[in-house]
């Protein structure tokens, strides 16, 4: 059983083209179903910036037609211009890297972990993520975690909401009374919003294309929500707006925004954009008294910028090389390859040794050489019938979820295999 | 006597000036502890200088230099004011190199202060004069604001973050400086309009004599006064505003200037 990534990404494709990829969680269902109808497991994580297959197949190869087909199908045959594979590892790699942000557009922005979660968990309804494929998550999500909890790689994203703020008190001075419109209600949003509440924001404004998520967040962070049609409108009292939205073209144009800045009375405005893409047209920046800013002008004044955010993303890389070779380890425990391996060494080893004795003992005239080789072929008949059914059953369990038992063979022989590794 | 007085004033601010701009690179918390303490040492021997000479000469300024100390002397007391009030010592990064400017010509040049028409009526001069001098002391430190508010604003805008971003206020907080000054320098500029008005009537029988120093301050009124409208009631603020201080205070340069046109008649400051 081998592990599949096919797909594309902002690194690989232009907007246009993931847009024509990006499912809702119906059509994802759908195409998953039809997946698993010849292959072993498949998964599909679709994100605003990248649209990627996971599959788990007897071989990469078959795998690769059938995804193809499925992405010429979905997108147009030029999809297939953009797409990057990665067999094997290198595919364990890619998912490992992807959940834990490091492959992000915004280097350690939280919301792909969550959505690789999405994804897994429409997967695992769907019915389409079963063995392999479901344990390579479970690890792409513990080594995520770590490298949030124990490198700055996160902090980075988490720092651009608070550098937005530093931004914004660099033209109001104290946030004390300003009036915030928070767009889009997502996890980023939300951030940025209880930044602003700590920074002392007292009205704050959620609005969102549903409704229904804009009063969650409002809920959530002490705020009022208002329906989206207003949007404009609600830049007249704004002070700070802040933007996160999944829009794939900005929602402030210089023409909207521009047009509400009477009623403004030439206030100063500022302007966040969160999102990728953006939501807010750079040309917003040239108005008098409206400063707009994305997701690069944040991270620029972040101060101690690249070479911090350089080594920790380093520092990442190397738990995602740890992870991953505990999970391989893992998986070999679990197919009791080494076990298996080690055991029969061992005892061939111990056959062969008690046969070299054997053969000390006795002068060569009383023992012939068919004599001998009969000797040896009886040792390791031996040896293969007493660990025939060991043999089978470990193959057998370590087929299924249960390695309990190559650990126990470990034990009990004494191997020094690196059981330990598959342990949680 | 006030001369050495006056020198030992200008290398007090002159370590001051230093002090305030090596802040504006290395942000040490003992700098502007300093600076406020030379500015503070500065300001009361420059006052004393000032003091002796307007004493010897009868209370009333004379010369384009002592104008200039004068007008020093009160500008920085508006920064040390305002530095005591807000502690914003970079202001005195910009600041203090345009005081030593006005001074160090000045007392090079001391020697032909010209004296005083003895005609000038004695109670209303001196509070015209004064006034005169805060008022263009306030405008001065507002224009010094507005050059900050522009550097800051260019800077917010580019979106490049220099050694001046971390260290000037925001750009609210010189909005509003600028605002205060501008309508304090304007009381004052509409002051010594009204009192330079009475005085000339009383000197020489007309109030409007449509001298240069008069069409000048009266432009700057003029100018100040839209400038202001503008702000209340149609919320004009930020760059413009800036922009616009800038613009009025050079106009009223001229208007301090051509108080020393040698063809004048009445031969007074401003």
């Amino acid at each position: 059983m081998e592990i599949f990534c096919l797909g594309l990404s902002h690194k690989t494709a232009p907007l246009t083209v993931r847009e024509r990829l990006a499912l809702g969680n119906d059509k994802t269902e759908q195409v998953l179903k039809g997946l698993v109808d010849g292959l072993a497991e498949a998964m599909l994580v679709s994100t605003c910036n990248r649209v990627e297959f996971y599959v788990a197949a007897d071989t990469a190869d078959a795998a690769r037609e059938r995804l193809r087909a499925d992405v010429a199908g979905l997108g147009g045959p030029e999809s297939l211009d953009h797409l990057y594979e990665h067999r094997g590892d290198e595919a364990l790699v890619h998912l490992f890297r992807v959940a834990a942000s490091l492959d992000s557009m915004v280097l350690g922005e939280p919301q792909i972990l969550g959505q690789v979660k999405d994804a897994y968990e429409l997967a695992r309804k769907a019915g389409s993520v079963r063995g392999e494929l479901s344990r390579a998550c479970s690890a792409a999500f513990v080594s995520a975690k770590r490298v949030r909890t124990e490198t700055g790689v996160g902090r980075a994203a988490t720092s651009m909401a608070s550098a937005a703020v530093e931004m914004a008190k660099k033209v109001f001075g104290g946030l004390a009374g300003k009036r915030v419109l928070v767009v889009g209600a997502g996890e980023m949003s939300e951030l940025a919003a209880r930044h602003l509440k700590t920074a002392g924001v007292t009205e704050l404004v959620v609005t969102n294309r549903t409704f229904s998520r804009a009063e969650e967040l409002a809920a959530l962070v002490g705020g009022t929500a208002r329906p989206y049609e207003e949007l404009t409108a609600l830049l007249v009292p704004a002070d700070v707006v802040v933007c996160s939205t999944a829009s794939p073209s900005p929602i402030f144009t210089r023409q909207n925004v521009q047009a509400q800045l009477k009623a403004r009375r030439h206030r100063p405005l500022f302007m966040v954009d969160l999102a990728v893409p953006r939501d807010i047209d750079p040309a917003v920046n040239e108005l008098d008294q409206v400063y707009a800013y994305d997701v690069d002008d944040i991270q620029k004044s972040v101060a101690e910028n690249s070479a911090a955010r350089a080594s920790e993303a380093a520092k990442a890389e190397l738990i995602i090389a740890e992870e991953l070779a505990r999970f391989v380890r893992a998986r070999e425990v679990r197919d009791g390859v080494p076990v298996l391996a080690r055991l029969r060494e061992t005892a061939a080893q111990i056959a062969k040794a008690e046969v070299e004795r054997t053969f000390q003992n006795l002068s060569s005239e009383e023992l012939s050489d068919k004599a001998k080789t009969s000797i040896e072929a009886m040792a390791m008949a031996v040896v293969n019938k007493l660990l025939h059914q060991p043999t089978a059953r470990l193959r057998e369990t370590g087929a299924g979820d249960d390695f309990r038992l190559a650990e126990a063979a470990a034990e009990l022989f004494g191997l020094d295999t690196p059981v330990s590794g598959g342990k949680r | 006597m006030t001369r050495s007085l006056l020198s030992v004033a200008i290398h007090l601010y002159g370590a001051a000036a230093v002090v305030y701009l090596s802040y504006l690179i290395r942000q040490f918390r003992a700098l502007p502890v300093i600076g406020r303490g030379l500015v503070g040492l500065g300001l009361a021997v420059h006052a004393g200088s000032v003091g002796v000479a307007l004493a010897g000469q009868g209370g009333l300024p004379s010369g384009i230099a002592q104008g200039f100390s004068i007008v020093s002397l009160v500008l920085l007391s508006i920064f040390f004011f305002l530095d005591l009030r807000y502690r914003i010592p970079v202001i005195g990064a910009f600041l203090m190199p345009v005081a030593l400017a006005a001074l160090v010509p000045g007392i090079l040049l001391s020697k032909d202060a010209a004296r005083l028409l003895p005609t000038a009526p004695r109670p209303l001069l001196p509070v015209h004069i004064a006034i005169a001098l805060v008022g263009i002391a306030s405008f001065g430190v507002a224009a010094g604001v507005a050059v900050m508010y522009v550097l800051m604003e260019r800077q917010l805008k580019g979106k490049k973050f220099g050694v001046l971003f971390a260290r000037l206020p925001s750009l609210a907080f010189l909005d509003d400086l600028n605002r205060r000054l501008v309508v304090w320098g304007f009381v004052a500029l509409s002051a010594t309009l009204m009192t330079g008005a009475f005085f000339a009537s009383n000197a020489h029988g007309v109030f409007w004599a449509w001298e240069a120093k008069e069409i000048a301050t009266l432009v700057a009124w003029v100018f100040f006064a839209a400038v202001l409208n503008f702000r209340l009631f149609a919320g004009w603020q930020g760059r413009r505003v800036a922009l616009l201080t800038m613009a009025g205070f050079c106009i009223l340069l001229v208007s301090f200037f051509t108080s020393y046109d040698p063809g004048r008649t009445t031969g007074t400051m401003p």
